[in-house]
């Protein structure tokens, strides 16, 4: 029963529609304190080649490589935040989405060590790792019924999906501790939360590393799930379609980029039955969504009306509840 | 806030366990399989259907189709073929190729169209037991990514050399200068090539310049190597840049013959460059002009359904198909194994593109024809 429920198929789609969520969640970050950077393609760049090769060439276990590549990148988020602190709105864009093209050319030319725009190929798999670890200790998946190829990917997908969480819940939870508030009044008016004594340096550094880190994270997870990685996967297409997720879902809270994400990257695959077709309906939903709602799909005041008709409905199935009213 | 939380946490954990059930539900049954001696098989298609390359995955998906008419009328063989989009992207590639081999249950896979794409694709396909045929991957180490991988174009590797050696022996060449376009995969991987090549031929390269996708302005490098006067100009390109870079080239006055690889080679250089693009030298497995029945029959064949002669791209597609066709009616059932055994005995087939064989490692054994401009036409080279 639970074999034939996994399709490696399926799971697939899910590791990417993970991987985009975190990187949505990514440029939420940023966006929260309202920078827009489109540099986080460049920092998924930094995150994929830096445990990539670490992992080839020093044979470090992927882990280790994973939180090195991501900690590189918020490095880098860092030294790229300083000096873009004084710009605001589209001239940051610009400057953010140079950097990631000046990232790209690094990789297209260092031959030496990134194997210029051929790429690099050969990447430890990280289910394919899992397996044979667990292999190590004379575990076999046959004896949960499960072939290896669903096992390589049920475990990367449950390894994802924690993780996943694990973000959504932090980010939640900085959300409304003193940091968020400290970034929501900083996307608000900047003067004004300087005067009531925000560090805002600080704060608008902070919100750099902190998406360039979730980025960095989300491309190391990339490289080793492809098992290769070209240049030409961290152009500014994918910057733009990280942003997509983020304006179509909304991003005034964290639920915009993670519907966002899902719904998109579903998207091209349930339509798989209309084949050419596919990306013309996507870019008509595209289109449709921005029309009818320009702030996104989600936003507060869905979120409110959603929570008001849940508390509604919780108090006519509920017995005992007089006391909250 | 924490309950509405609460409940969409719940609703995501619910849907996606709906989904992974509704996904559970469909493709496991065995659909193929032999039937009184005659073999019939599902084979699915990964091809850059939508996007920058849709053209190639248009001639190679017109390619399979002409082939799979035929080879399903002749009867020995029963081709089933399901077409998935990867939009010449590595992770839509991937989904696409875990979809057939595991929803669709596929007997073996054509395509992807790019090389990116196949060193995604490949290890999965190998690691599955499903072979997979390349049709228009020319970079190295693809078929070495495993026992399952195989293709039939031709590799940049063996086209290559071949024309420069037929270039060098005519002109008396001593002297080169190399060209390329270094944030392409295809024009860089040639350029790997073309650079060995010179070496173990013992070519003096006078220099090295490189250029960007999409570039239009190439004076400052064609300027450096007119001074630098070579007896050959080595120019790893697709055909838009390419056929731009023939155009300058030739009113600044160069008028040493070009090679080109694999990208280089296709009418649309005539279209651009017109007389410029005279002298252009490339290596092909496929010539639509050549005297062979089954050749002709292809062309007209296509012509008539697309109004336009057929390039490689189709050309490979075509006598992939029908590779893989043989090696079905060899092994007598479509198990995967047994098609994968029956494929790597490949010898001496006979298609469009002349004699074929796979060598051990699933690679392409052939001899390909080298073309050159002349007139705006392209005519075999002598």
């Amino acid at each position: 029963m639970l074999a034939e429920l996994i399709n490696p198929y399926y799971l697939q789609v899910g590791c990417f529609i993970l991987i985009n969520i975190i990187l949505g969640i990514s440029v939420y970050i940023t966006l929260s304190t309202g920078q827009l950077s489109l540099a986080n393609a460049g920092f998924m760049g930094i995150g994929a080649y830096t445990s990539a090769l670490l992992t080839i060439h020093f044979e470090l276990p992927i882990i280790i490589g994973i939180i090195i590549g991501a900690l590189v990148a918020a490095l880098c988020g860092v030294l790229i935040g300083i000096p873009t602190l004084r710009l605001q709105g589209v001239y940051l864009a610009i400057v953010t989405l140079g950097f990631g093209e000046v990232i790209r050319v690094i990789f297209v030319n260092w031959e030496s060590v990134t194997n210029g725009s051929v790429g690099i190929s050969g990447i430890p798999h990280i289910g394919r790792e899992i397996l044979k670890t667990l292999q190590g200790f004379g575990f076999q998946p046959i004896s949960i019924g499960l072939q290896n190829n669903q096992f390589i990917f049920l475990s990367i997908f449950i390894l994802l999906l924690l993780i996943t969480i694990f973000v959504i819940w932090f980010f939640r939870r900085q959300h409304q501790s003193r940091v968020g508030r400290a970034f929501a009044a900083i996307k608000l008016d900047e003067k004004a939360a300087e005067s009531m004594g925000i560090n805002i340096t600080y704060y608008k550094v902070l919100a750099f590393a902190q998406g360039a880190l979730v980025a960095g994270f989300a491309g190391a997870m990339y490289a080793h799930i492809l098992a290769y990685i070209s240049p030409a996967d961290f152009a500014y297409h994918r910057a733009v379609e990280i942003l997509i997720f983020v304006v179509f879902g909304g991003s005034e809270v964290i639920w915009g980029p993670i519907f966002g994400a899902f719904f998109l990257t579903l998207m091209p695959e349930v339509l798989r039955f209309i084949s050419e077709y596919r990306y013309m309906i996507y870019g008509l939903i595209i289109i449709i969504m921005m029309a009818v709602r320009p702030q996104g799909l989600i936003d507060v005041p869905l979120l409110k009306a959603l929570s008001k008709k849940g508390r509604k409905r919780g108090q006519k199935h509920g017995t005992g509840n007089h006391k909250s009213m | 806030m924490r309950g509405l939380m609460k409940k969409l946490v719940g609703l995501t954990a619910l849907s996606s366990v709906l989904f992974l059930t509704a996904c559970g539900g469909g493709g496991n049954e065995e659909s193929s399989g032999a039937e009184g001696g005659k073999v019939s098989a599902d084979v699915g298609v990964v091809s850059f259907l939508t996007g920058s390359g849709a053209a190639y995955g248009e001639a190679i998906q017109g390619g399979l189709k002409l082939a799979q008419e035929e080879i399903n009328a002749k009867g020995d063989v029963k081709i089933n073929l399901i077409f998935e989009d990867s939009a010449g992207k590595q992770d839509q590639a991937l989904t696409a190729a875990q979809k057939l081999i595991n929803s669709d249950n596929v007997t073996a896979i054509i395509g992807p169209t790019l090389s990116t794409e196949m060193n995604v694709v490949g290890p999965e396909a190998d690691l599955s037991g499903v072979p997979i045929i390349g049709t228009s991957t020319t970079a190295e180490g693809i078929p070495q990514i495993g026992d399952y991988v195989f293709r039939n174009s031709i590799p940049e590797a063996l086209a290559i050399p071949a024309s420069m050696q037929q270039a060098i022996d005519k002109y008396d060449v001593k002297k080169v200068a190399i060209l390329y376009g270094n944030d392409d995969v295809f024009t860089k991987s040639g350029y790997d090539t073309m650079k060995k090549t010179a070496e173990e031929m013992g070519l003096e390269v006078l220099t090295t310049e490189t250029f960007q996708k999409g570039q239009s302005d190439y004076n400052a490098q064609l300027t450096k190597i007119k001074n630098l006067n070579p007896d050959l100009i080595l120019a790893s390109a697709l055909y838009n840049e390419g056929a731009v870079i023939m155009d300058q080239a030739r009113k600044m006055g160069i008028d040493v013959p070009f090679v080109g690889g694999n990208g280089f080679n296709s009418p649309e250089v005539i279209n651009i460059a017109g007389e410029s693009s005279n002298g252009l030298i490339v290596a092909t497995p496929w010539y639509s002009e050549k005297e062979d029945e089954k050749v002709q029959e292809f062309v007209t064949k296509f012509e008539e359904e697309h109004g336009h002669v057929p390039d490689q791209f189709a050309a490979q597609a075509y006598d992939a198909l029908y590779i893989l066709a043989d090696a079905l009616k060899n092994a007598g059932s479509s198990d995967r194994d047994a098609v994968r055994d029956a494929l790597a005995k490949t010898k001496d087939f006979e298609g469009i593109l002349g004699n074929f064989s796979f060598d051990e490692e699933g690679d392409v054994l052939m001899d390909p024809t080298v073309l050159v401009i002349e007139g705006e036409k392209f005519v075999e080279f002598k």
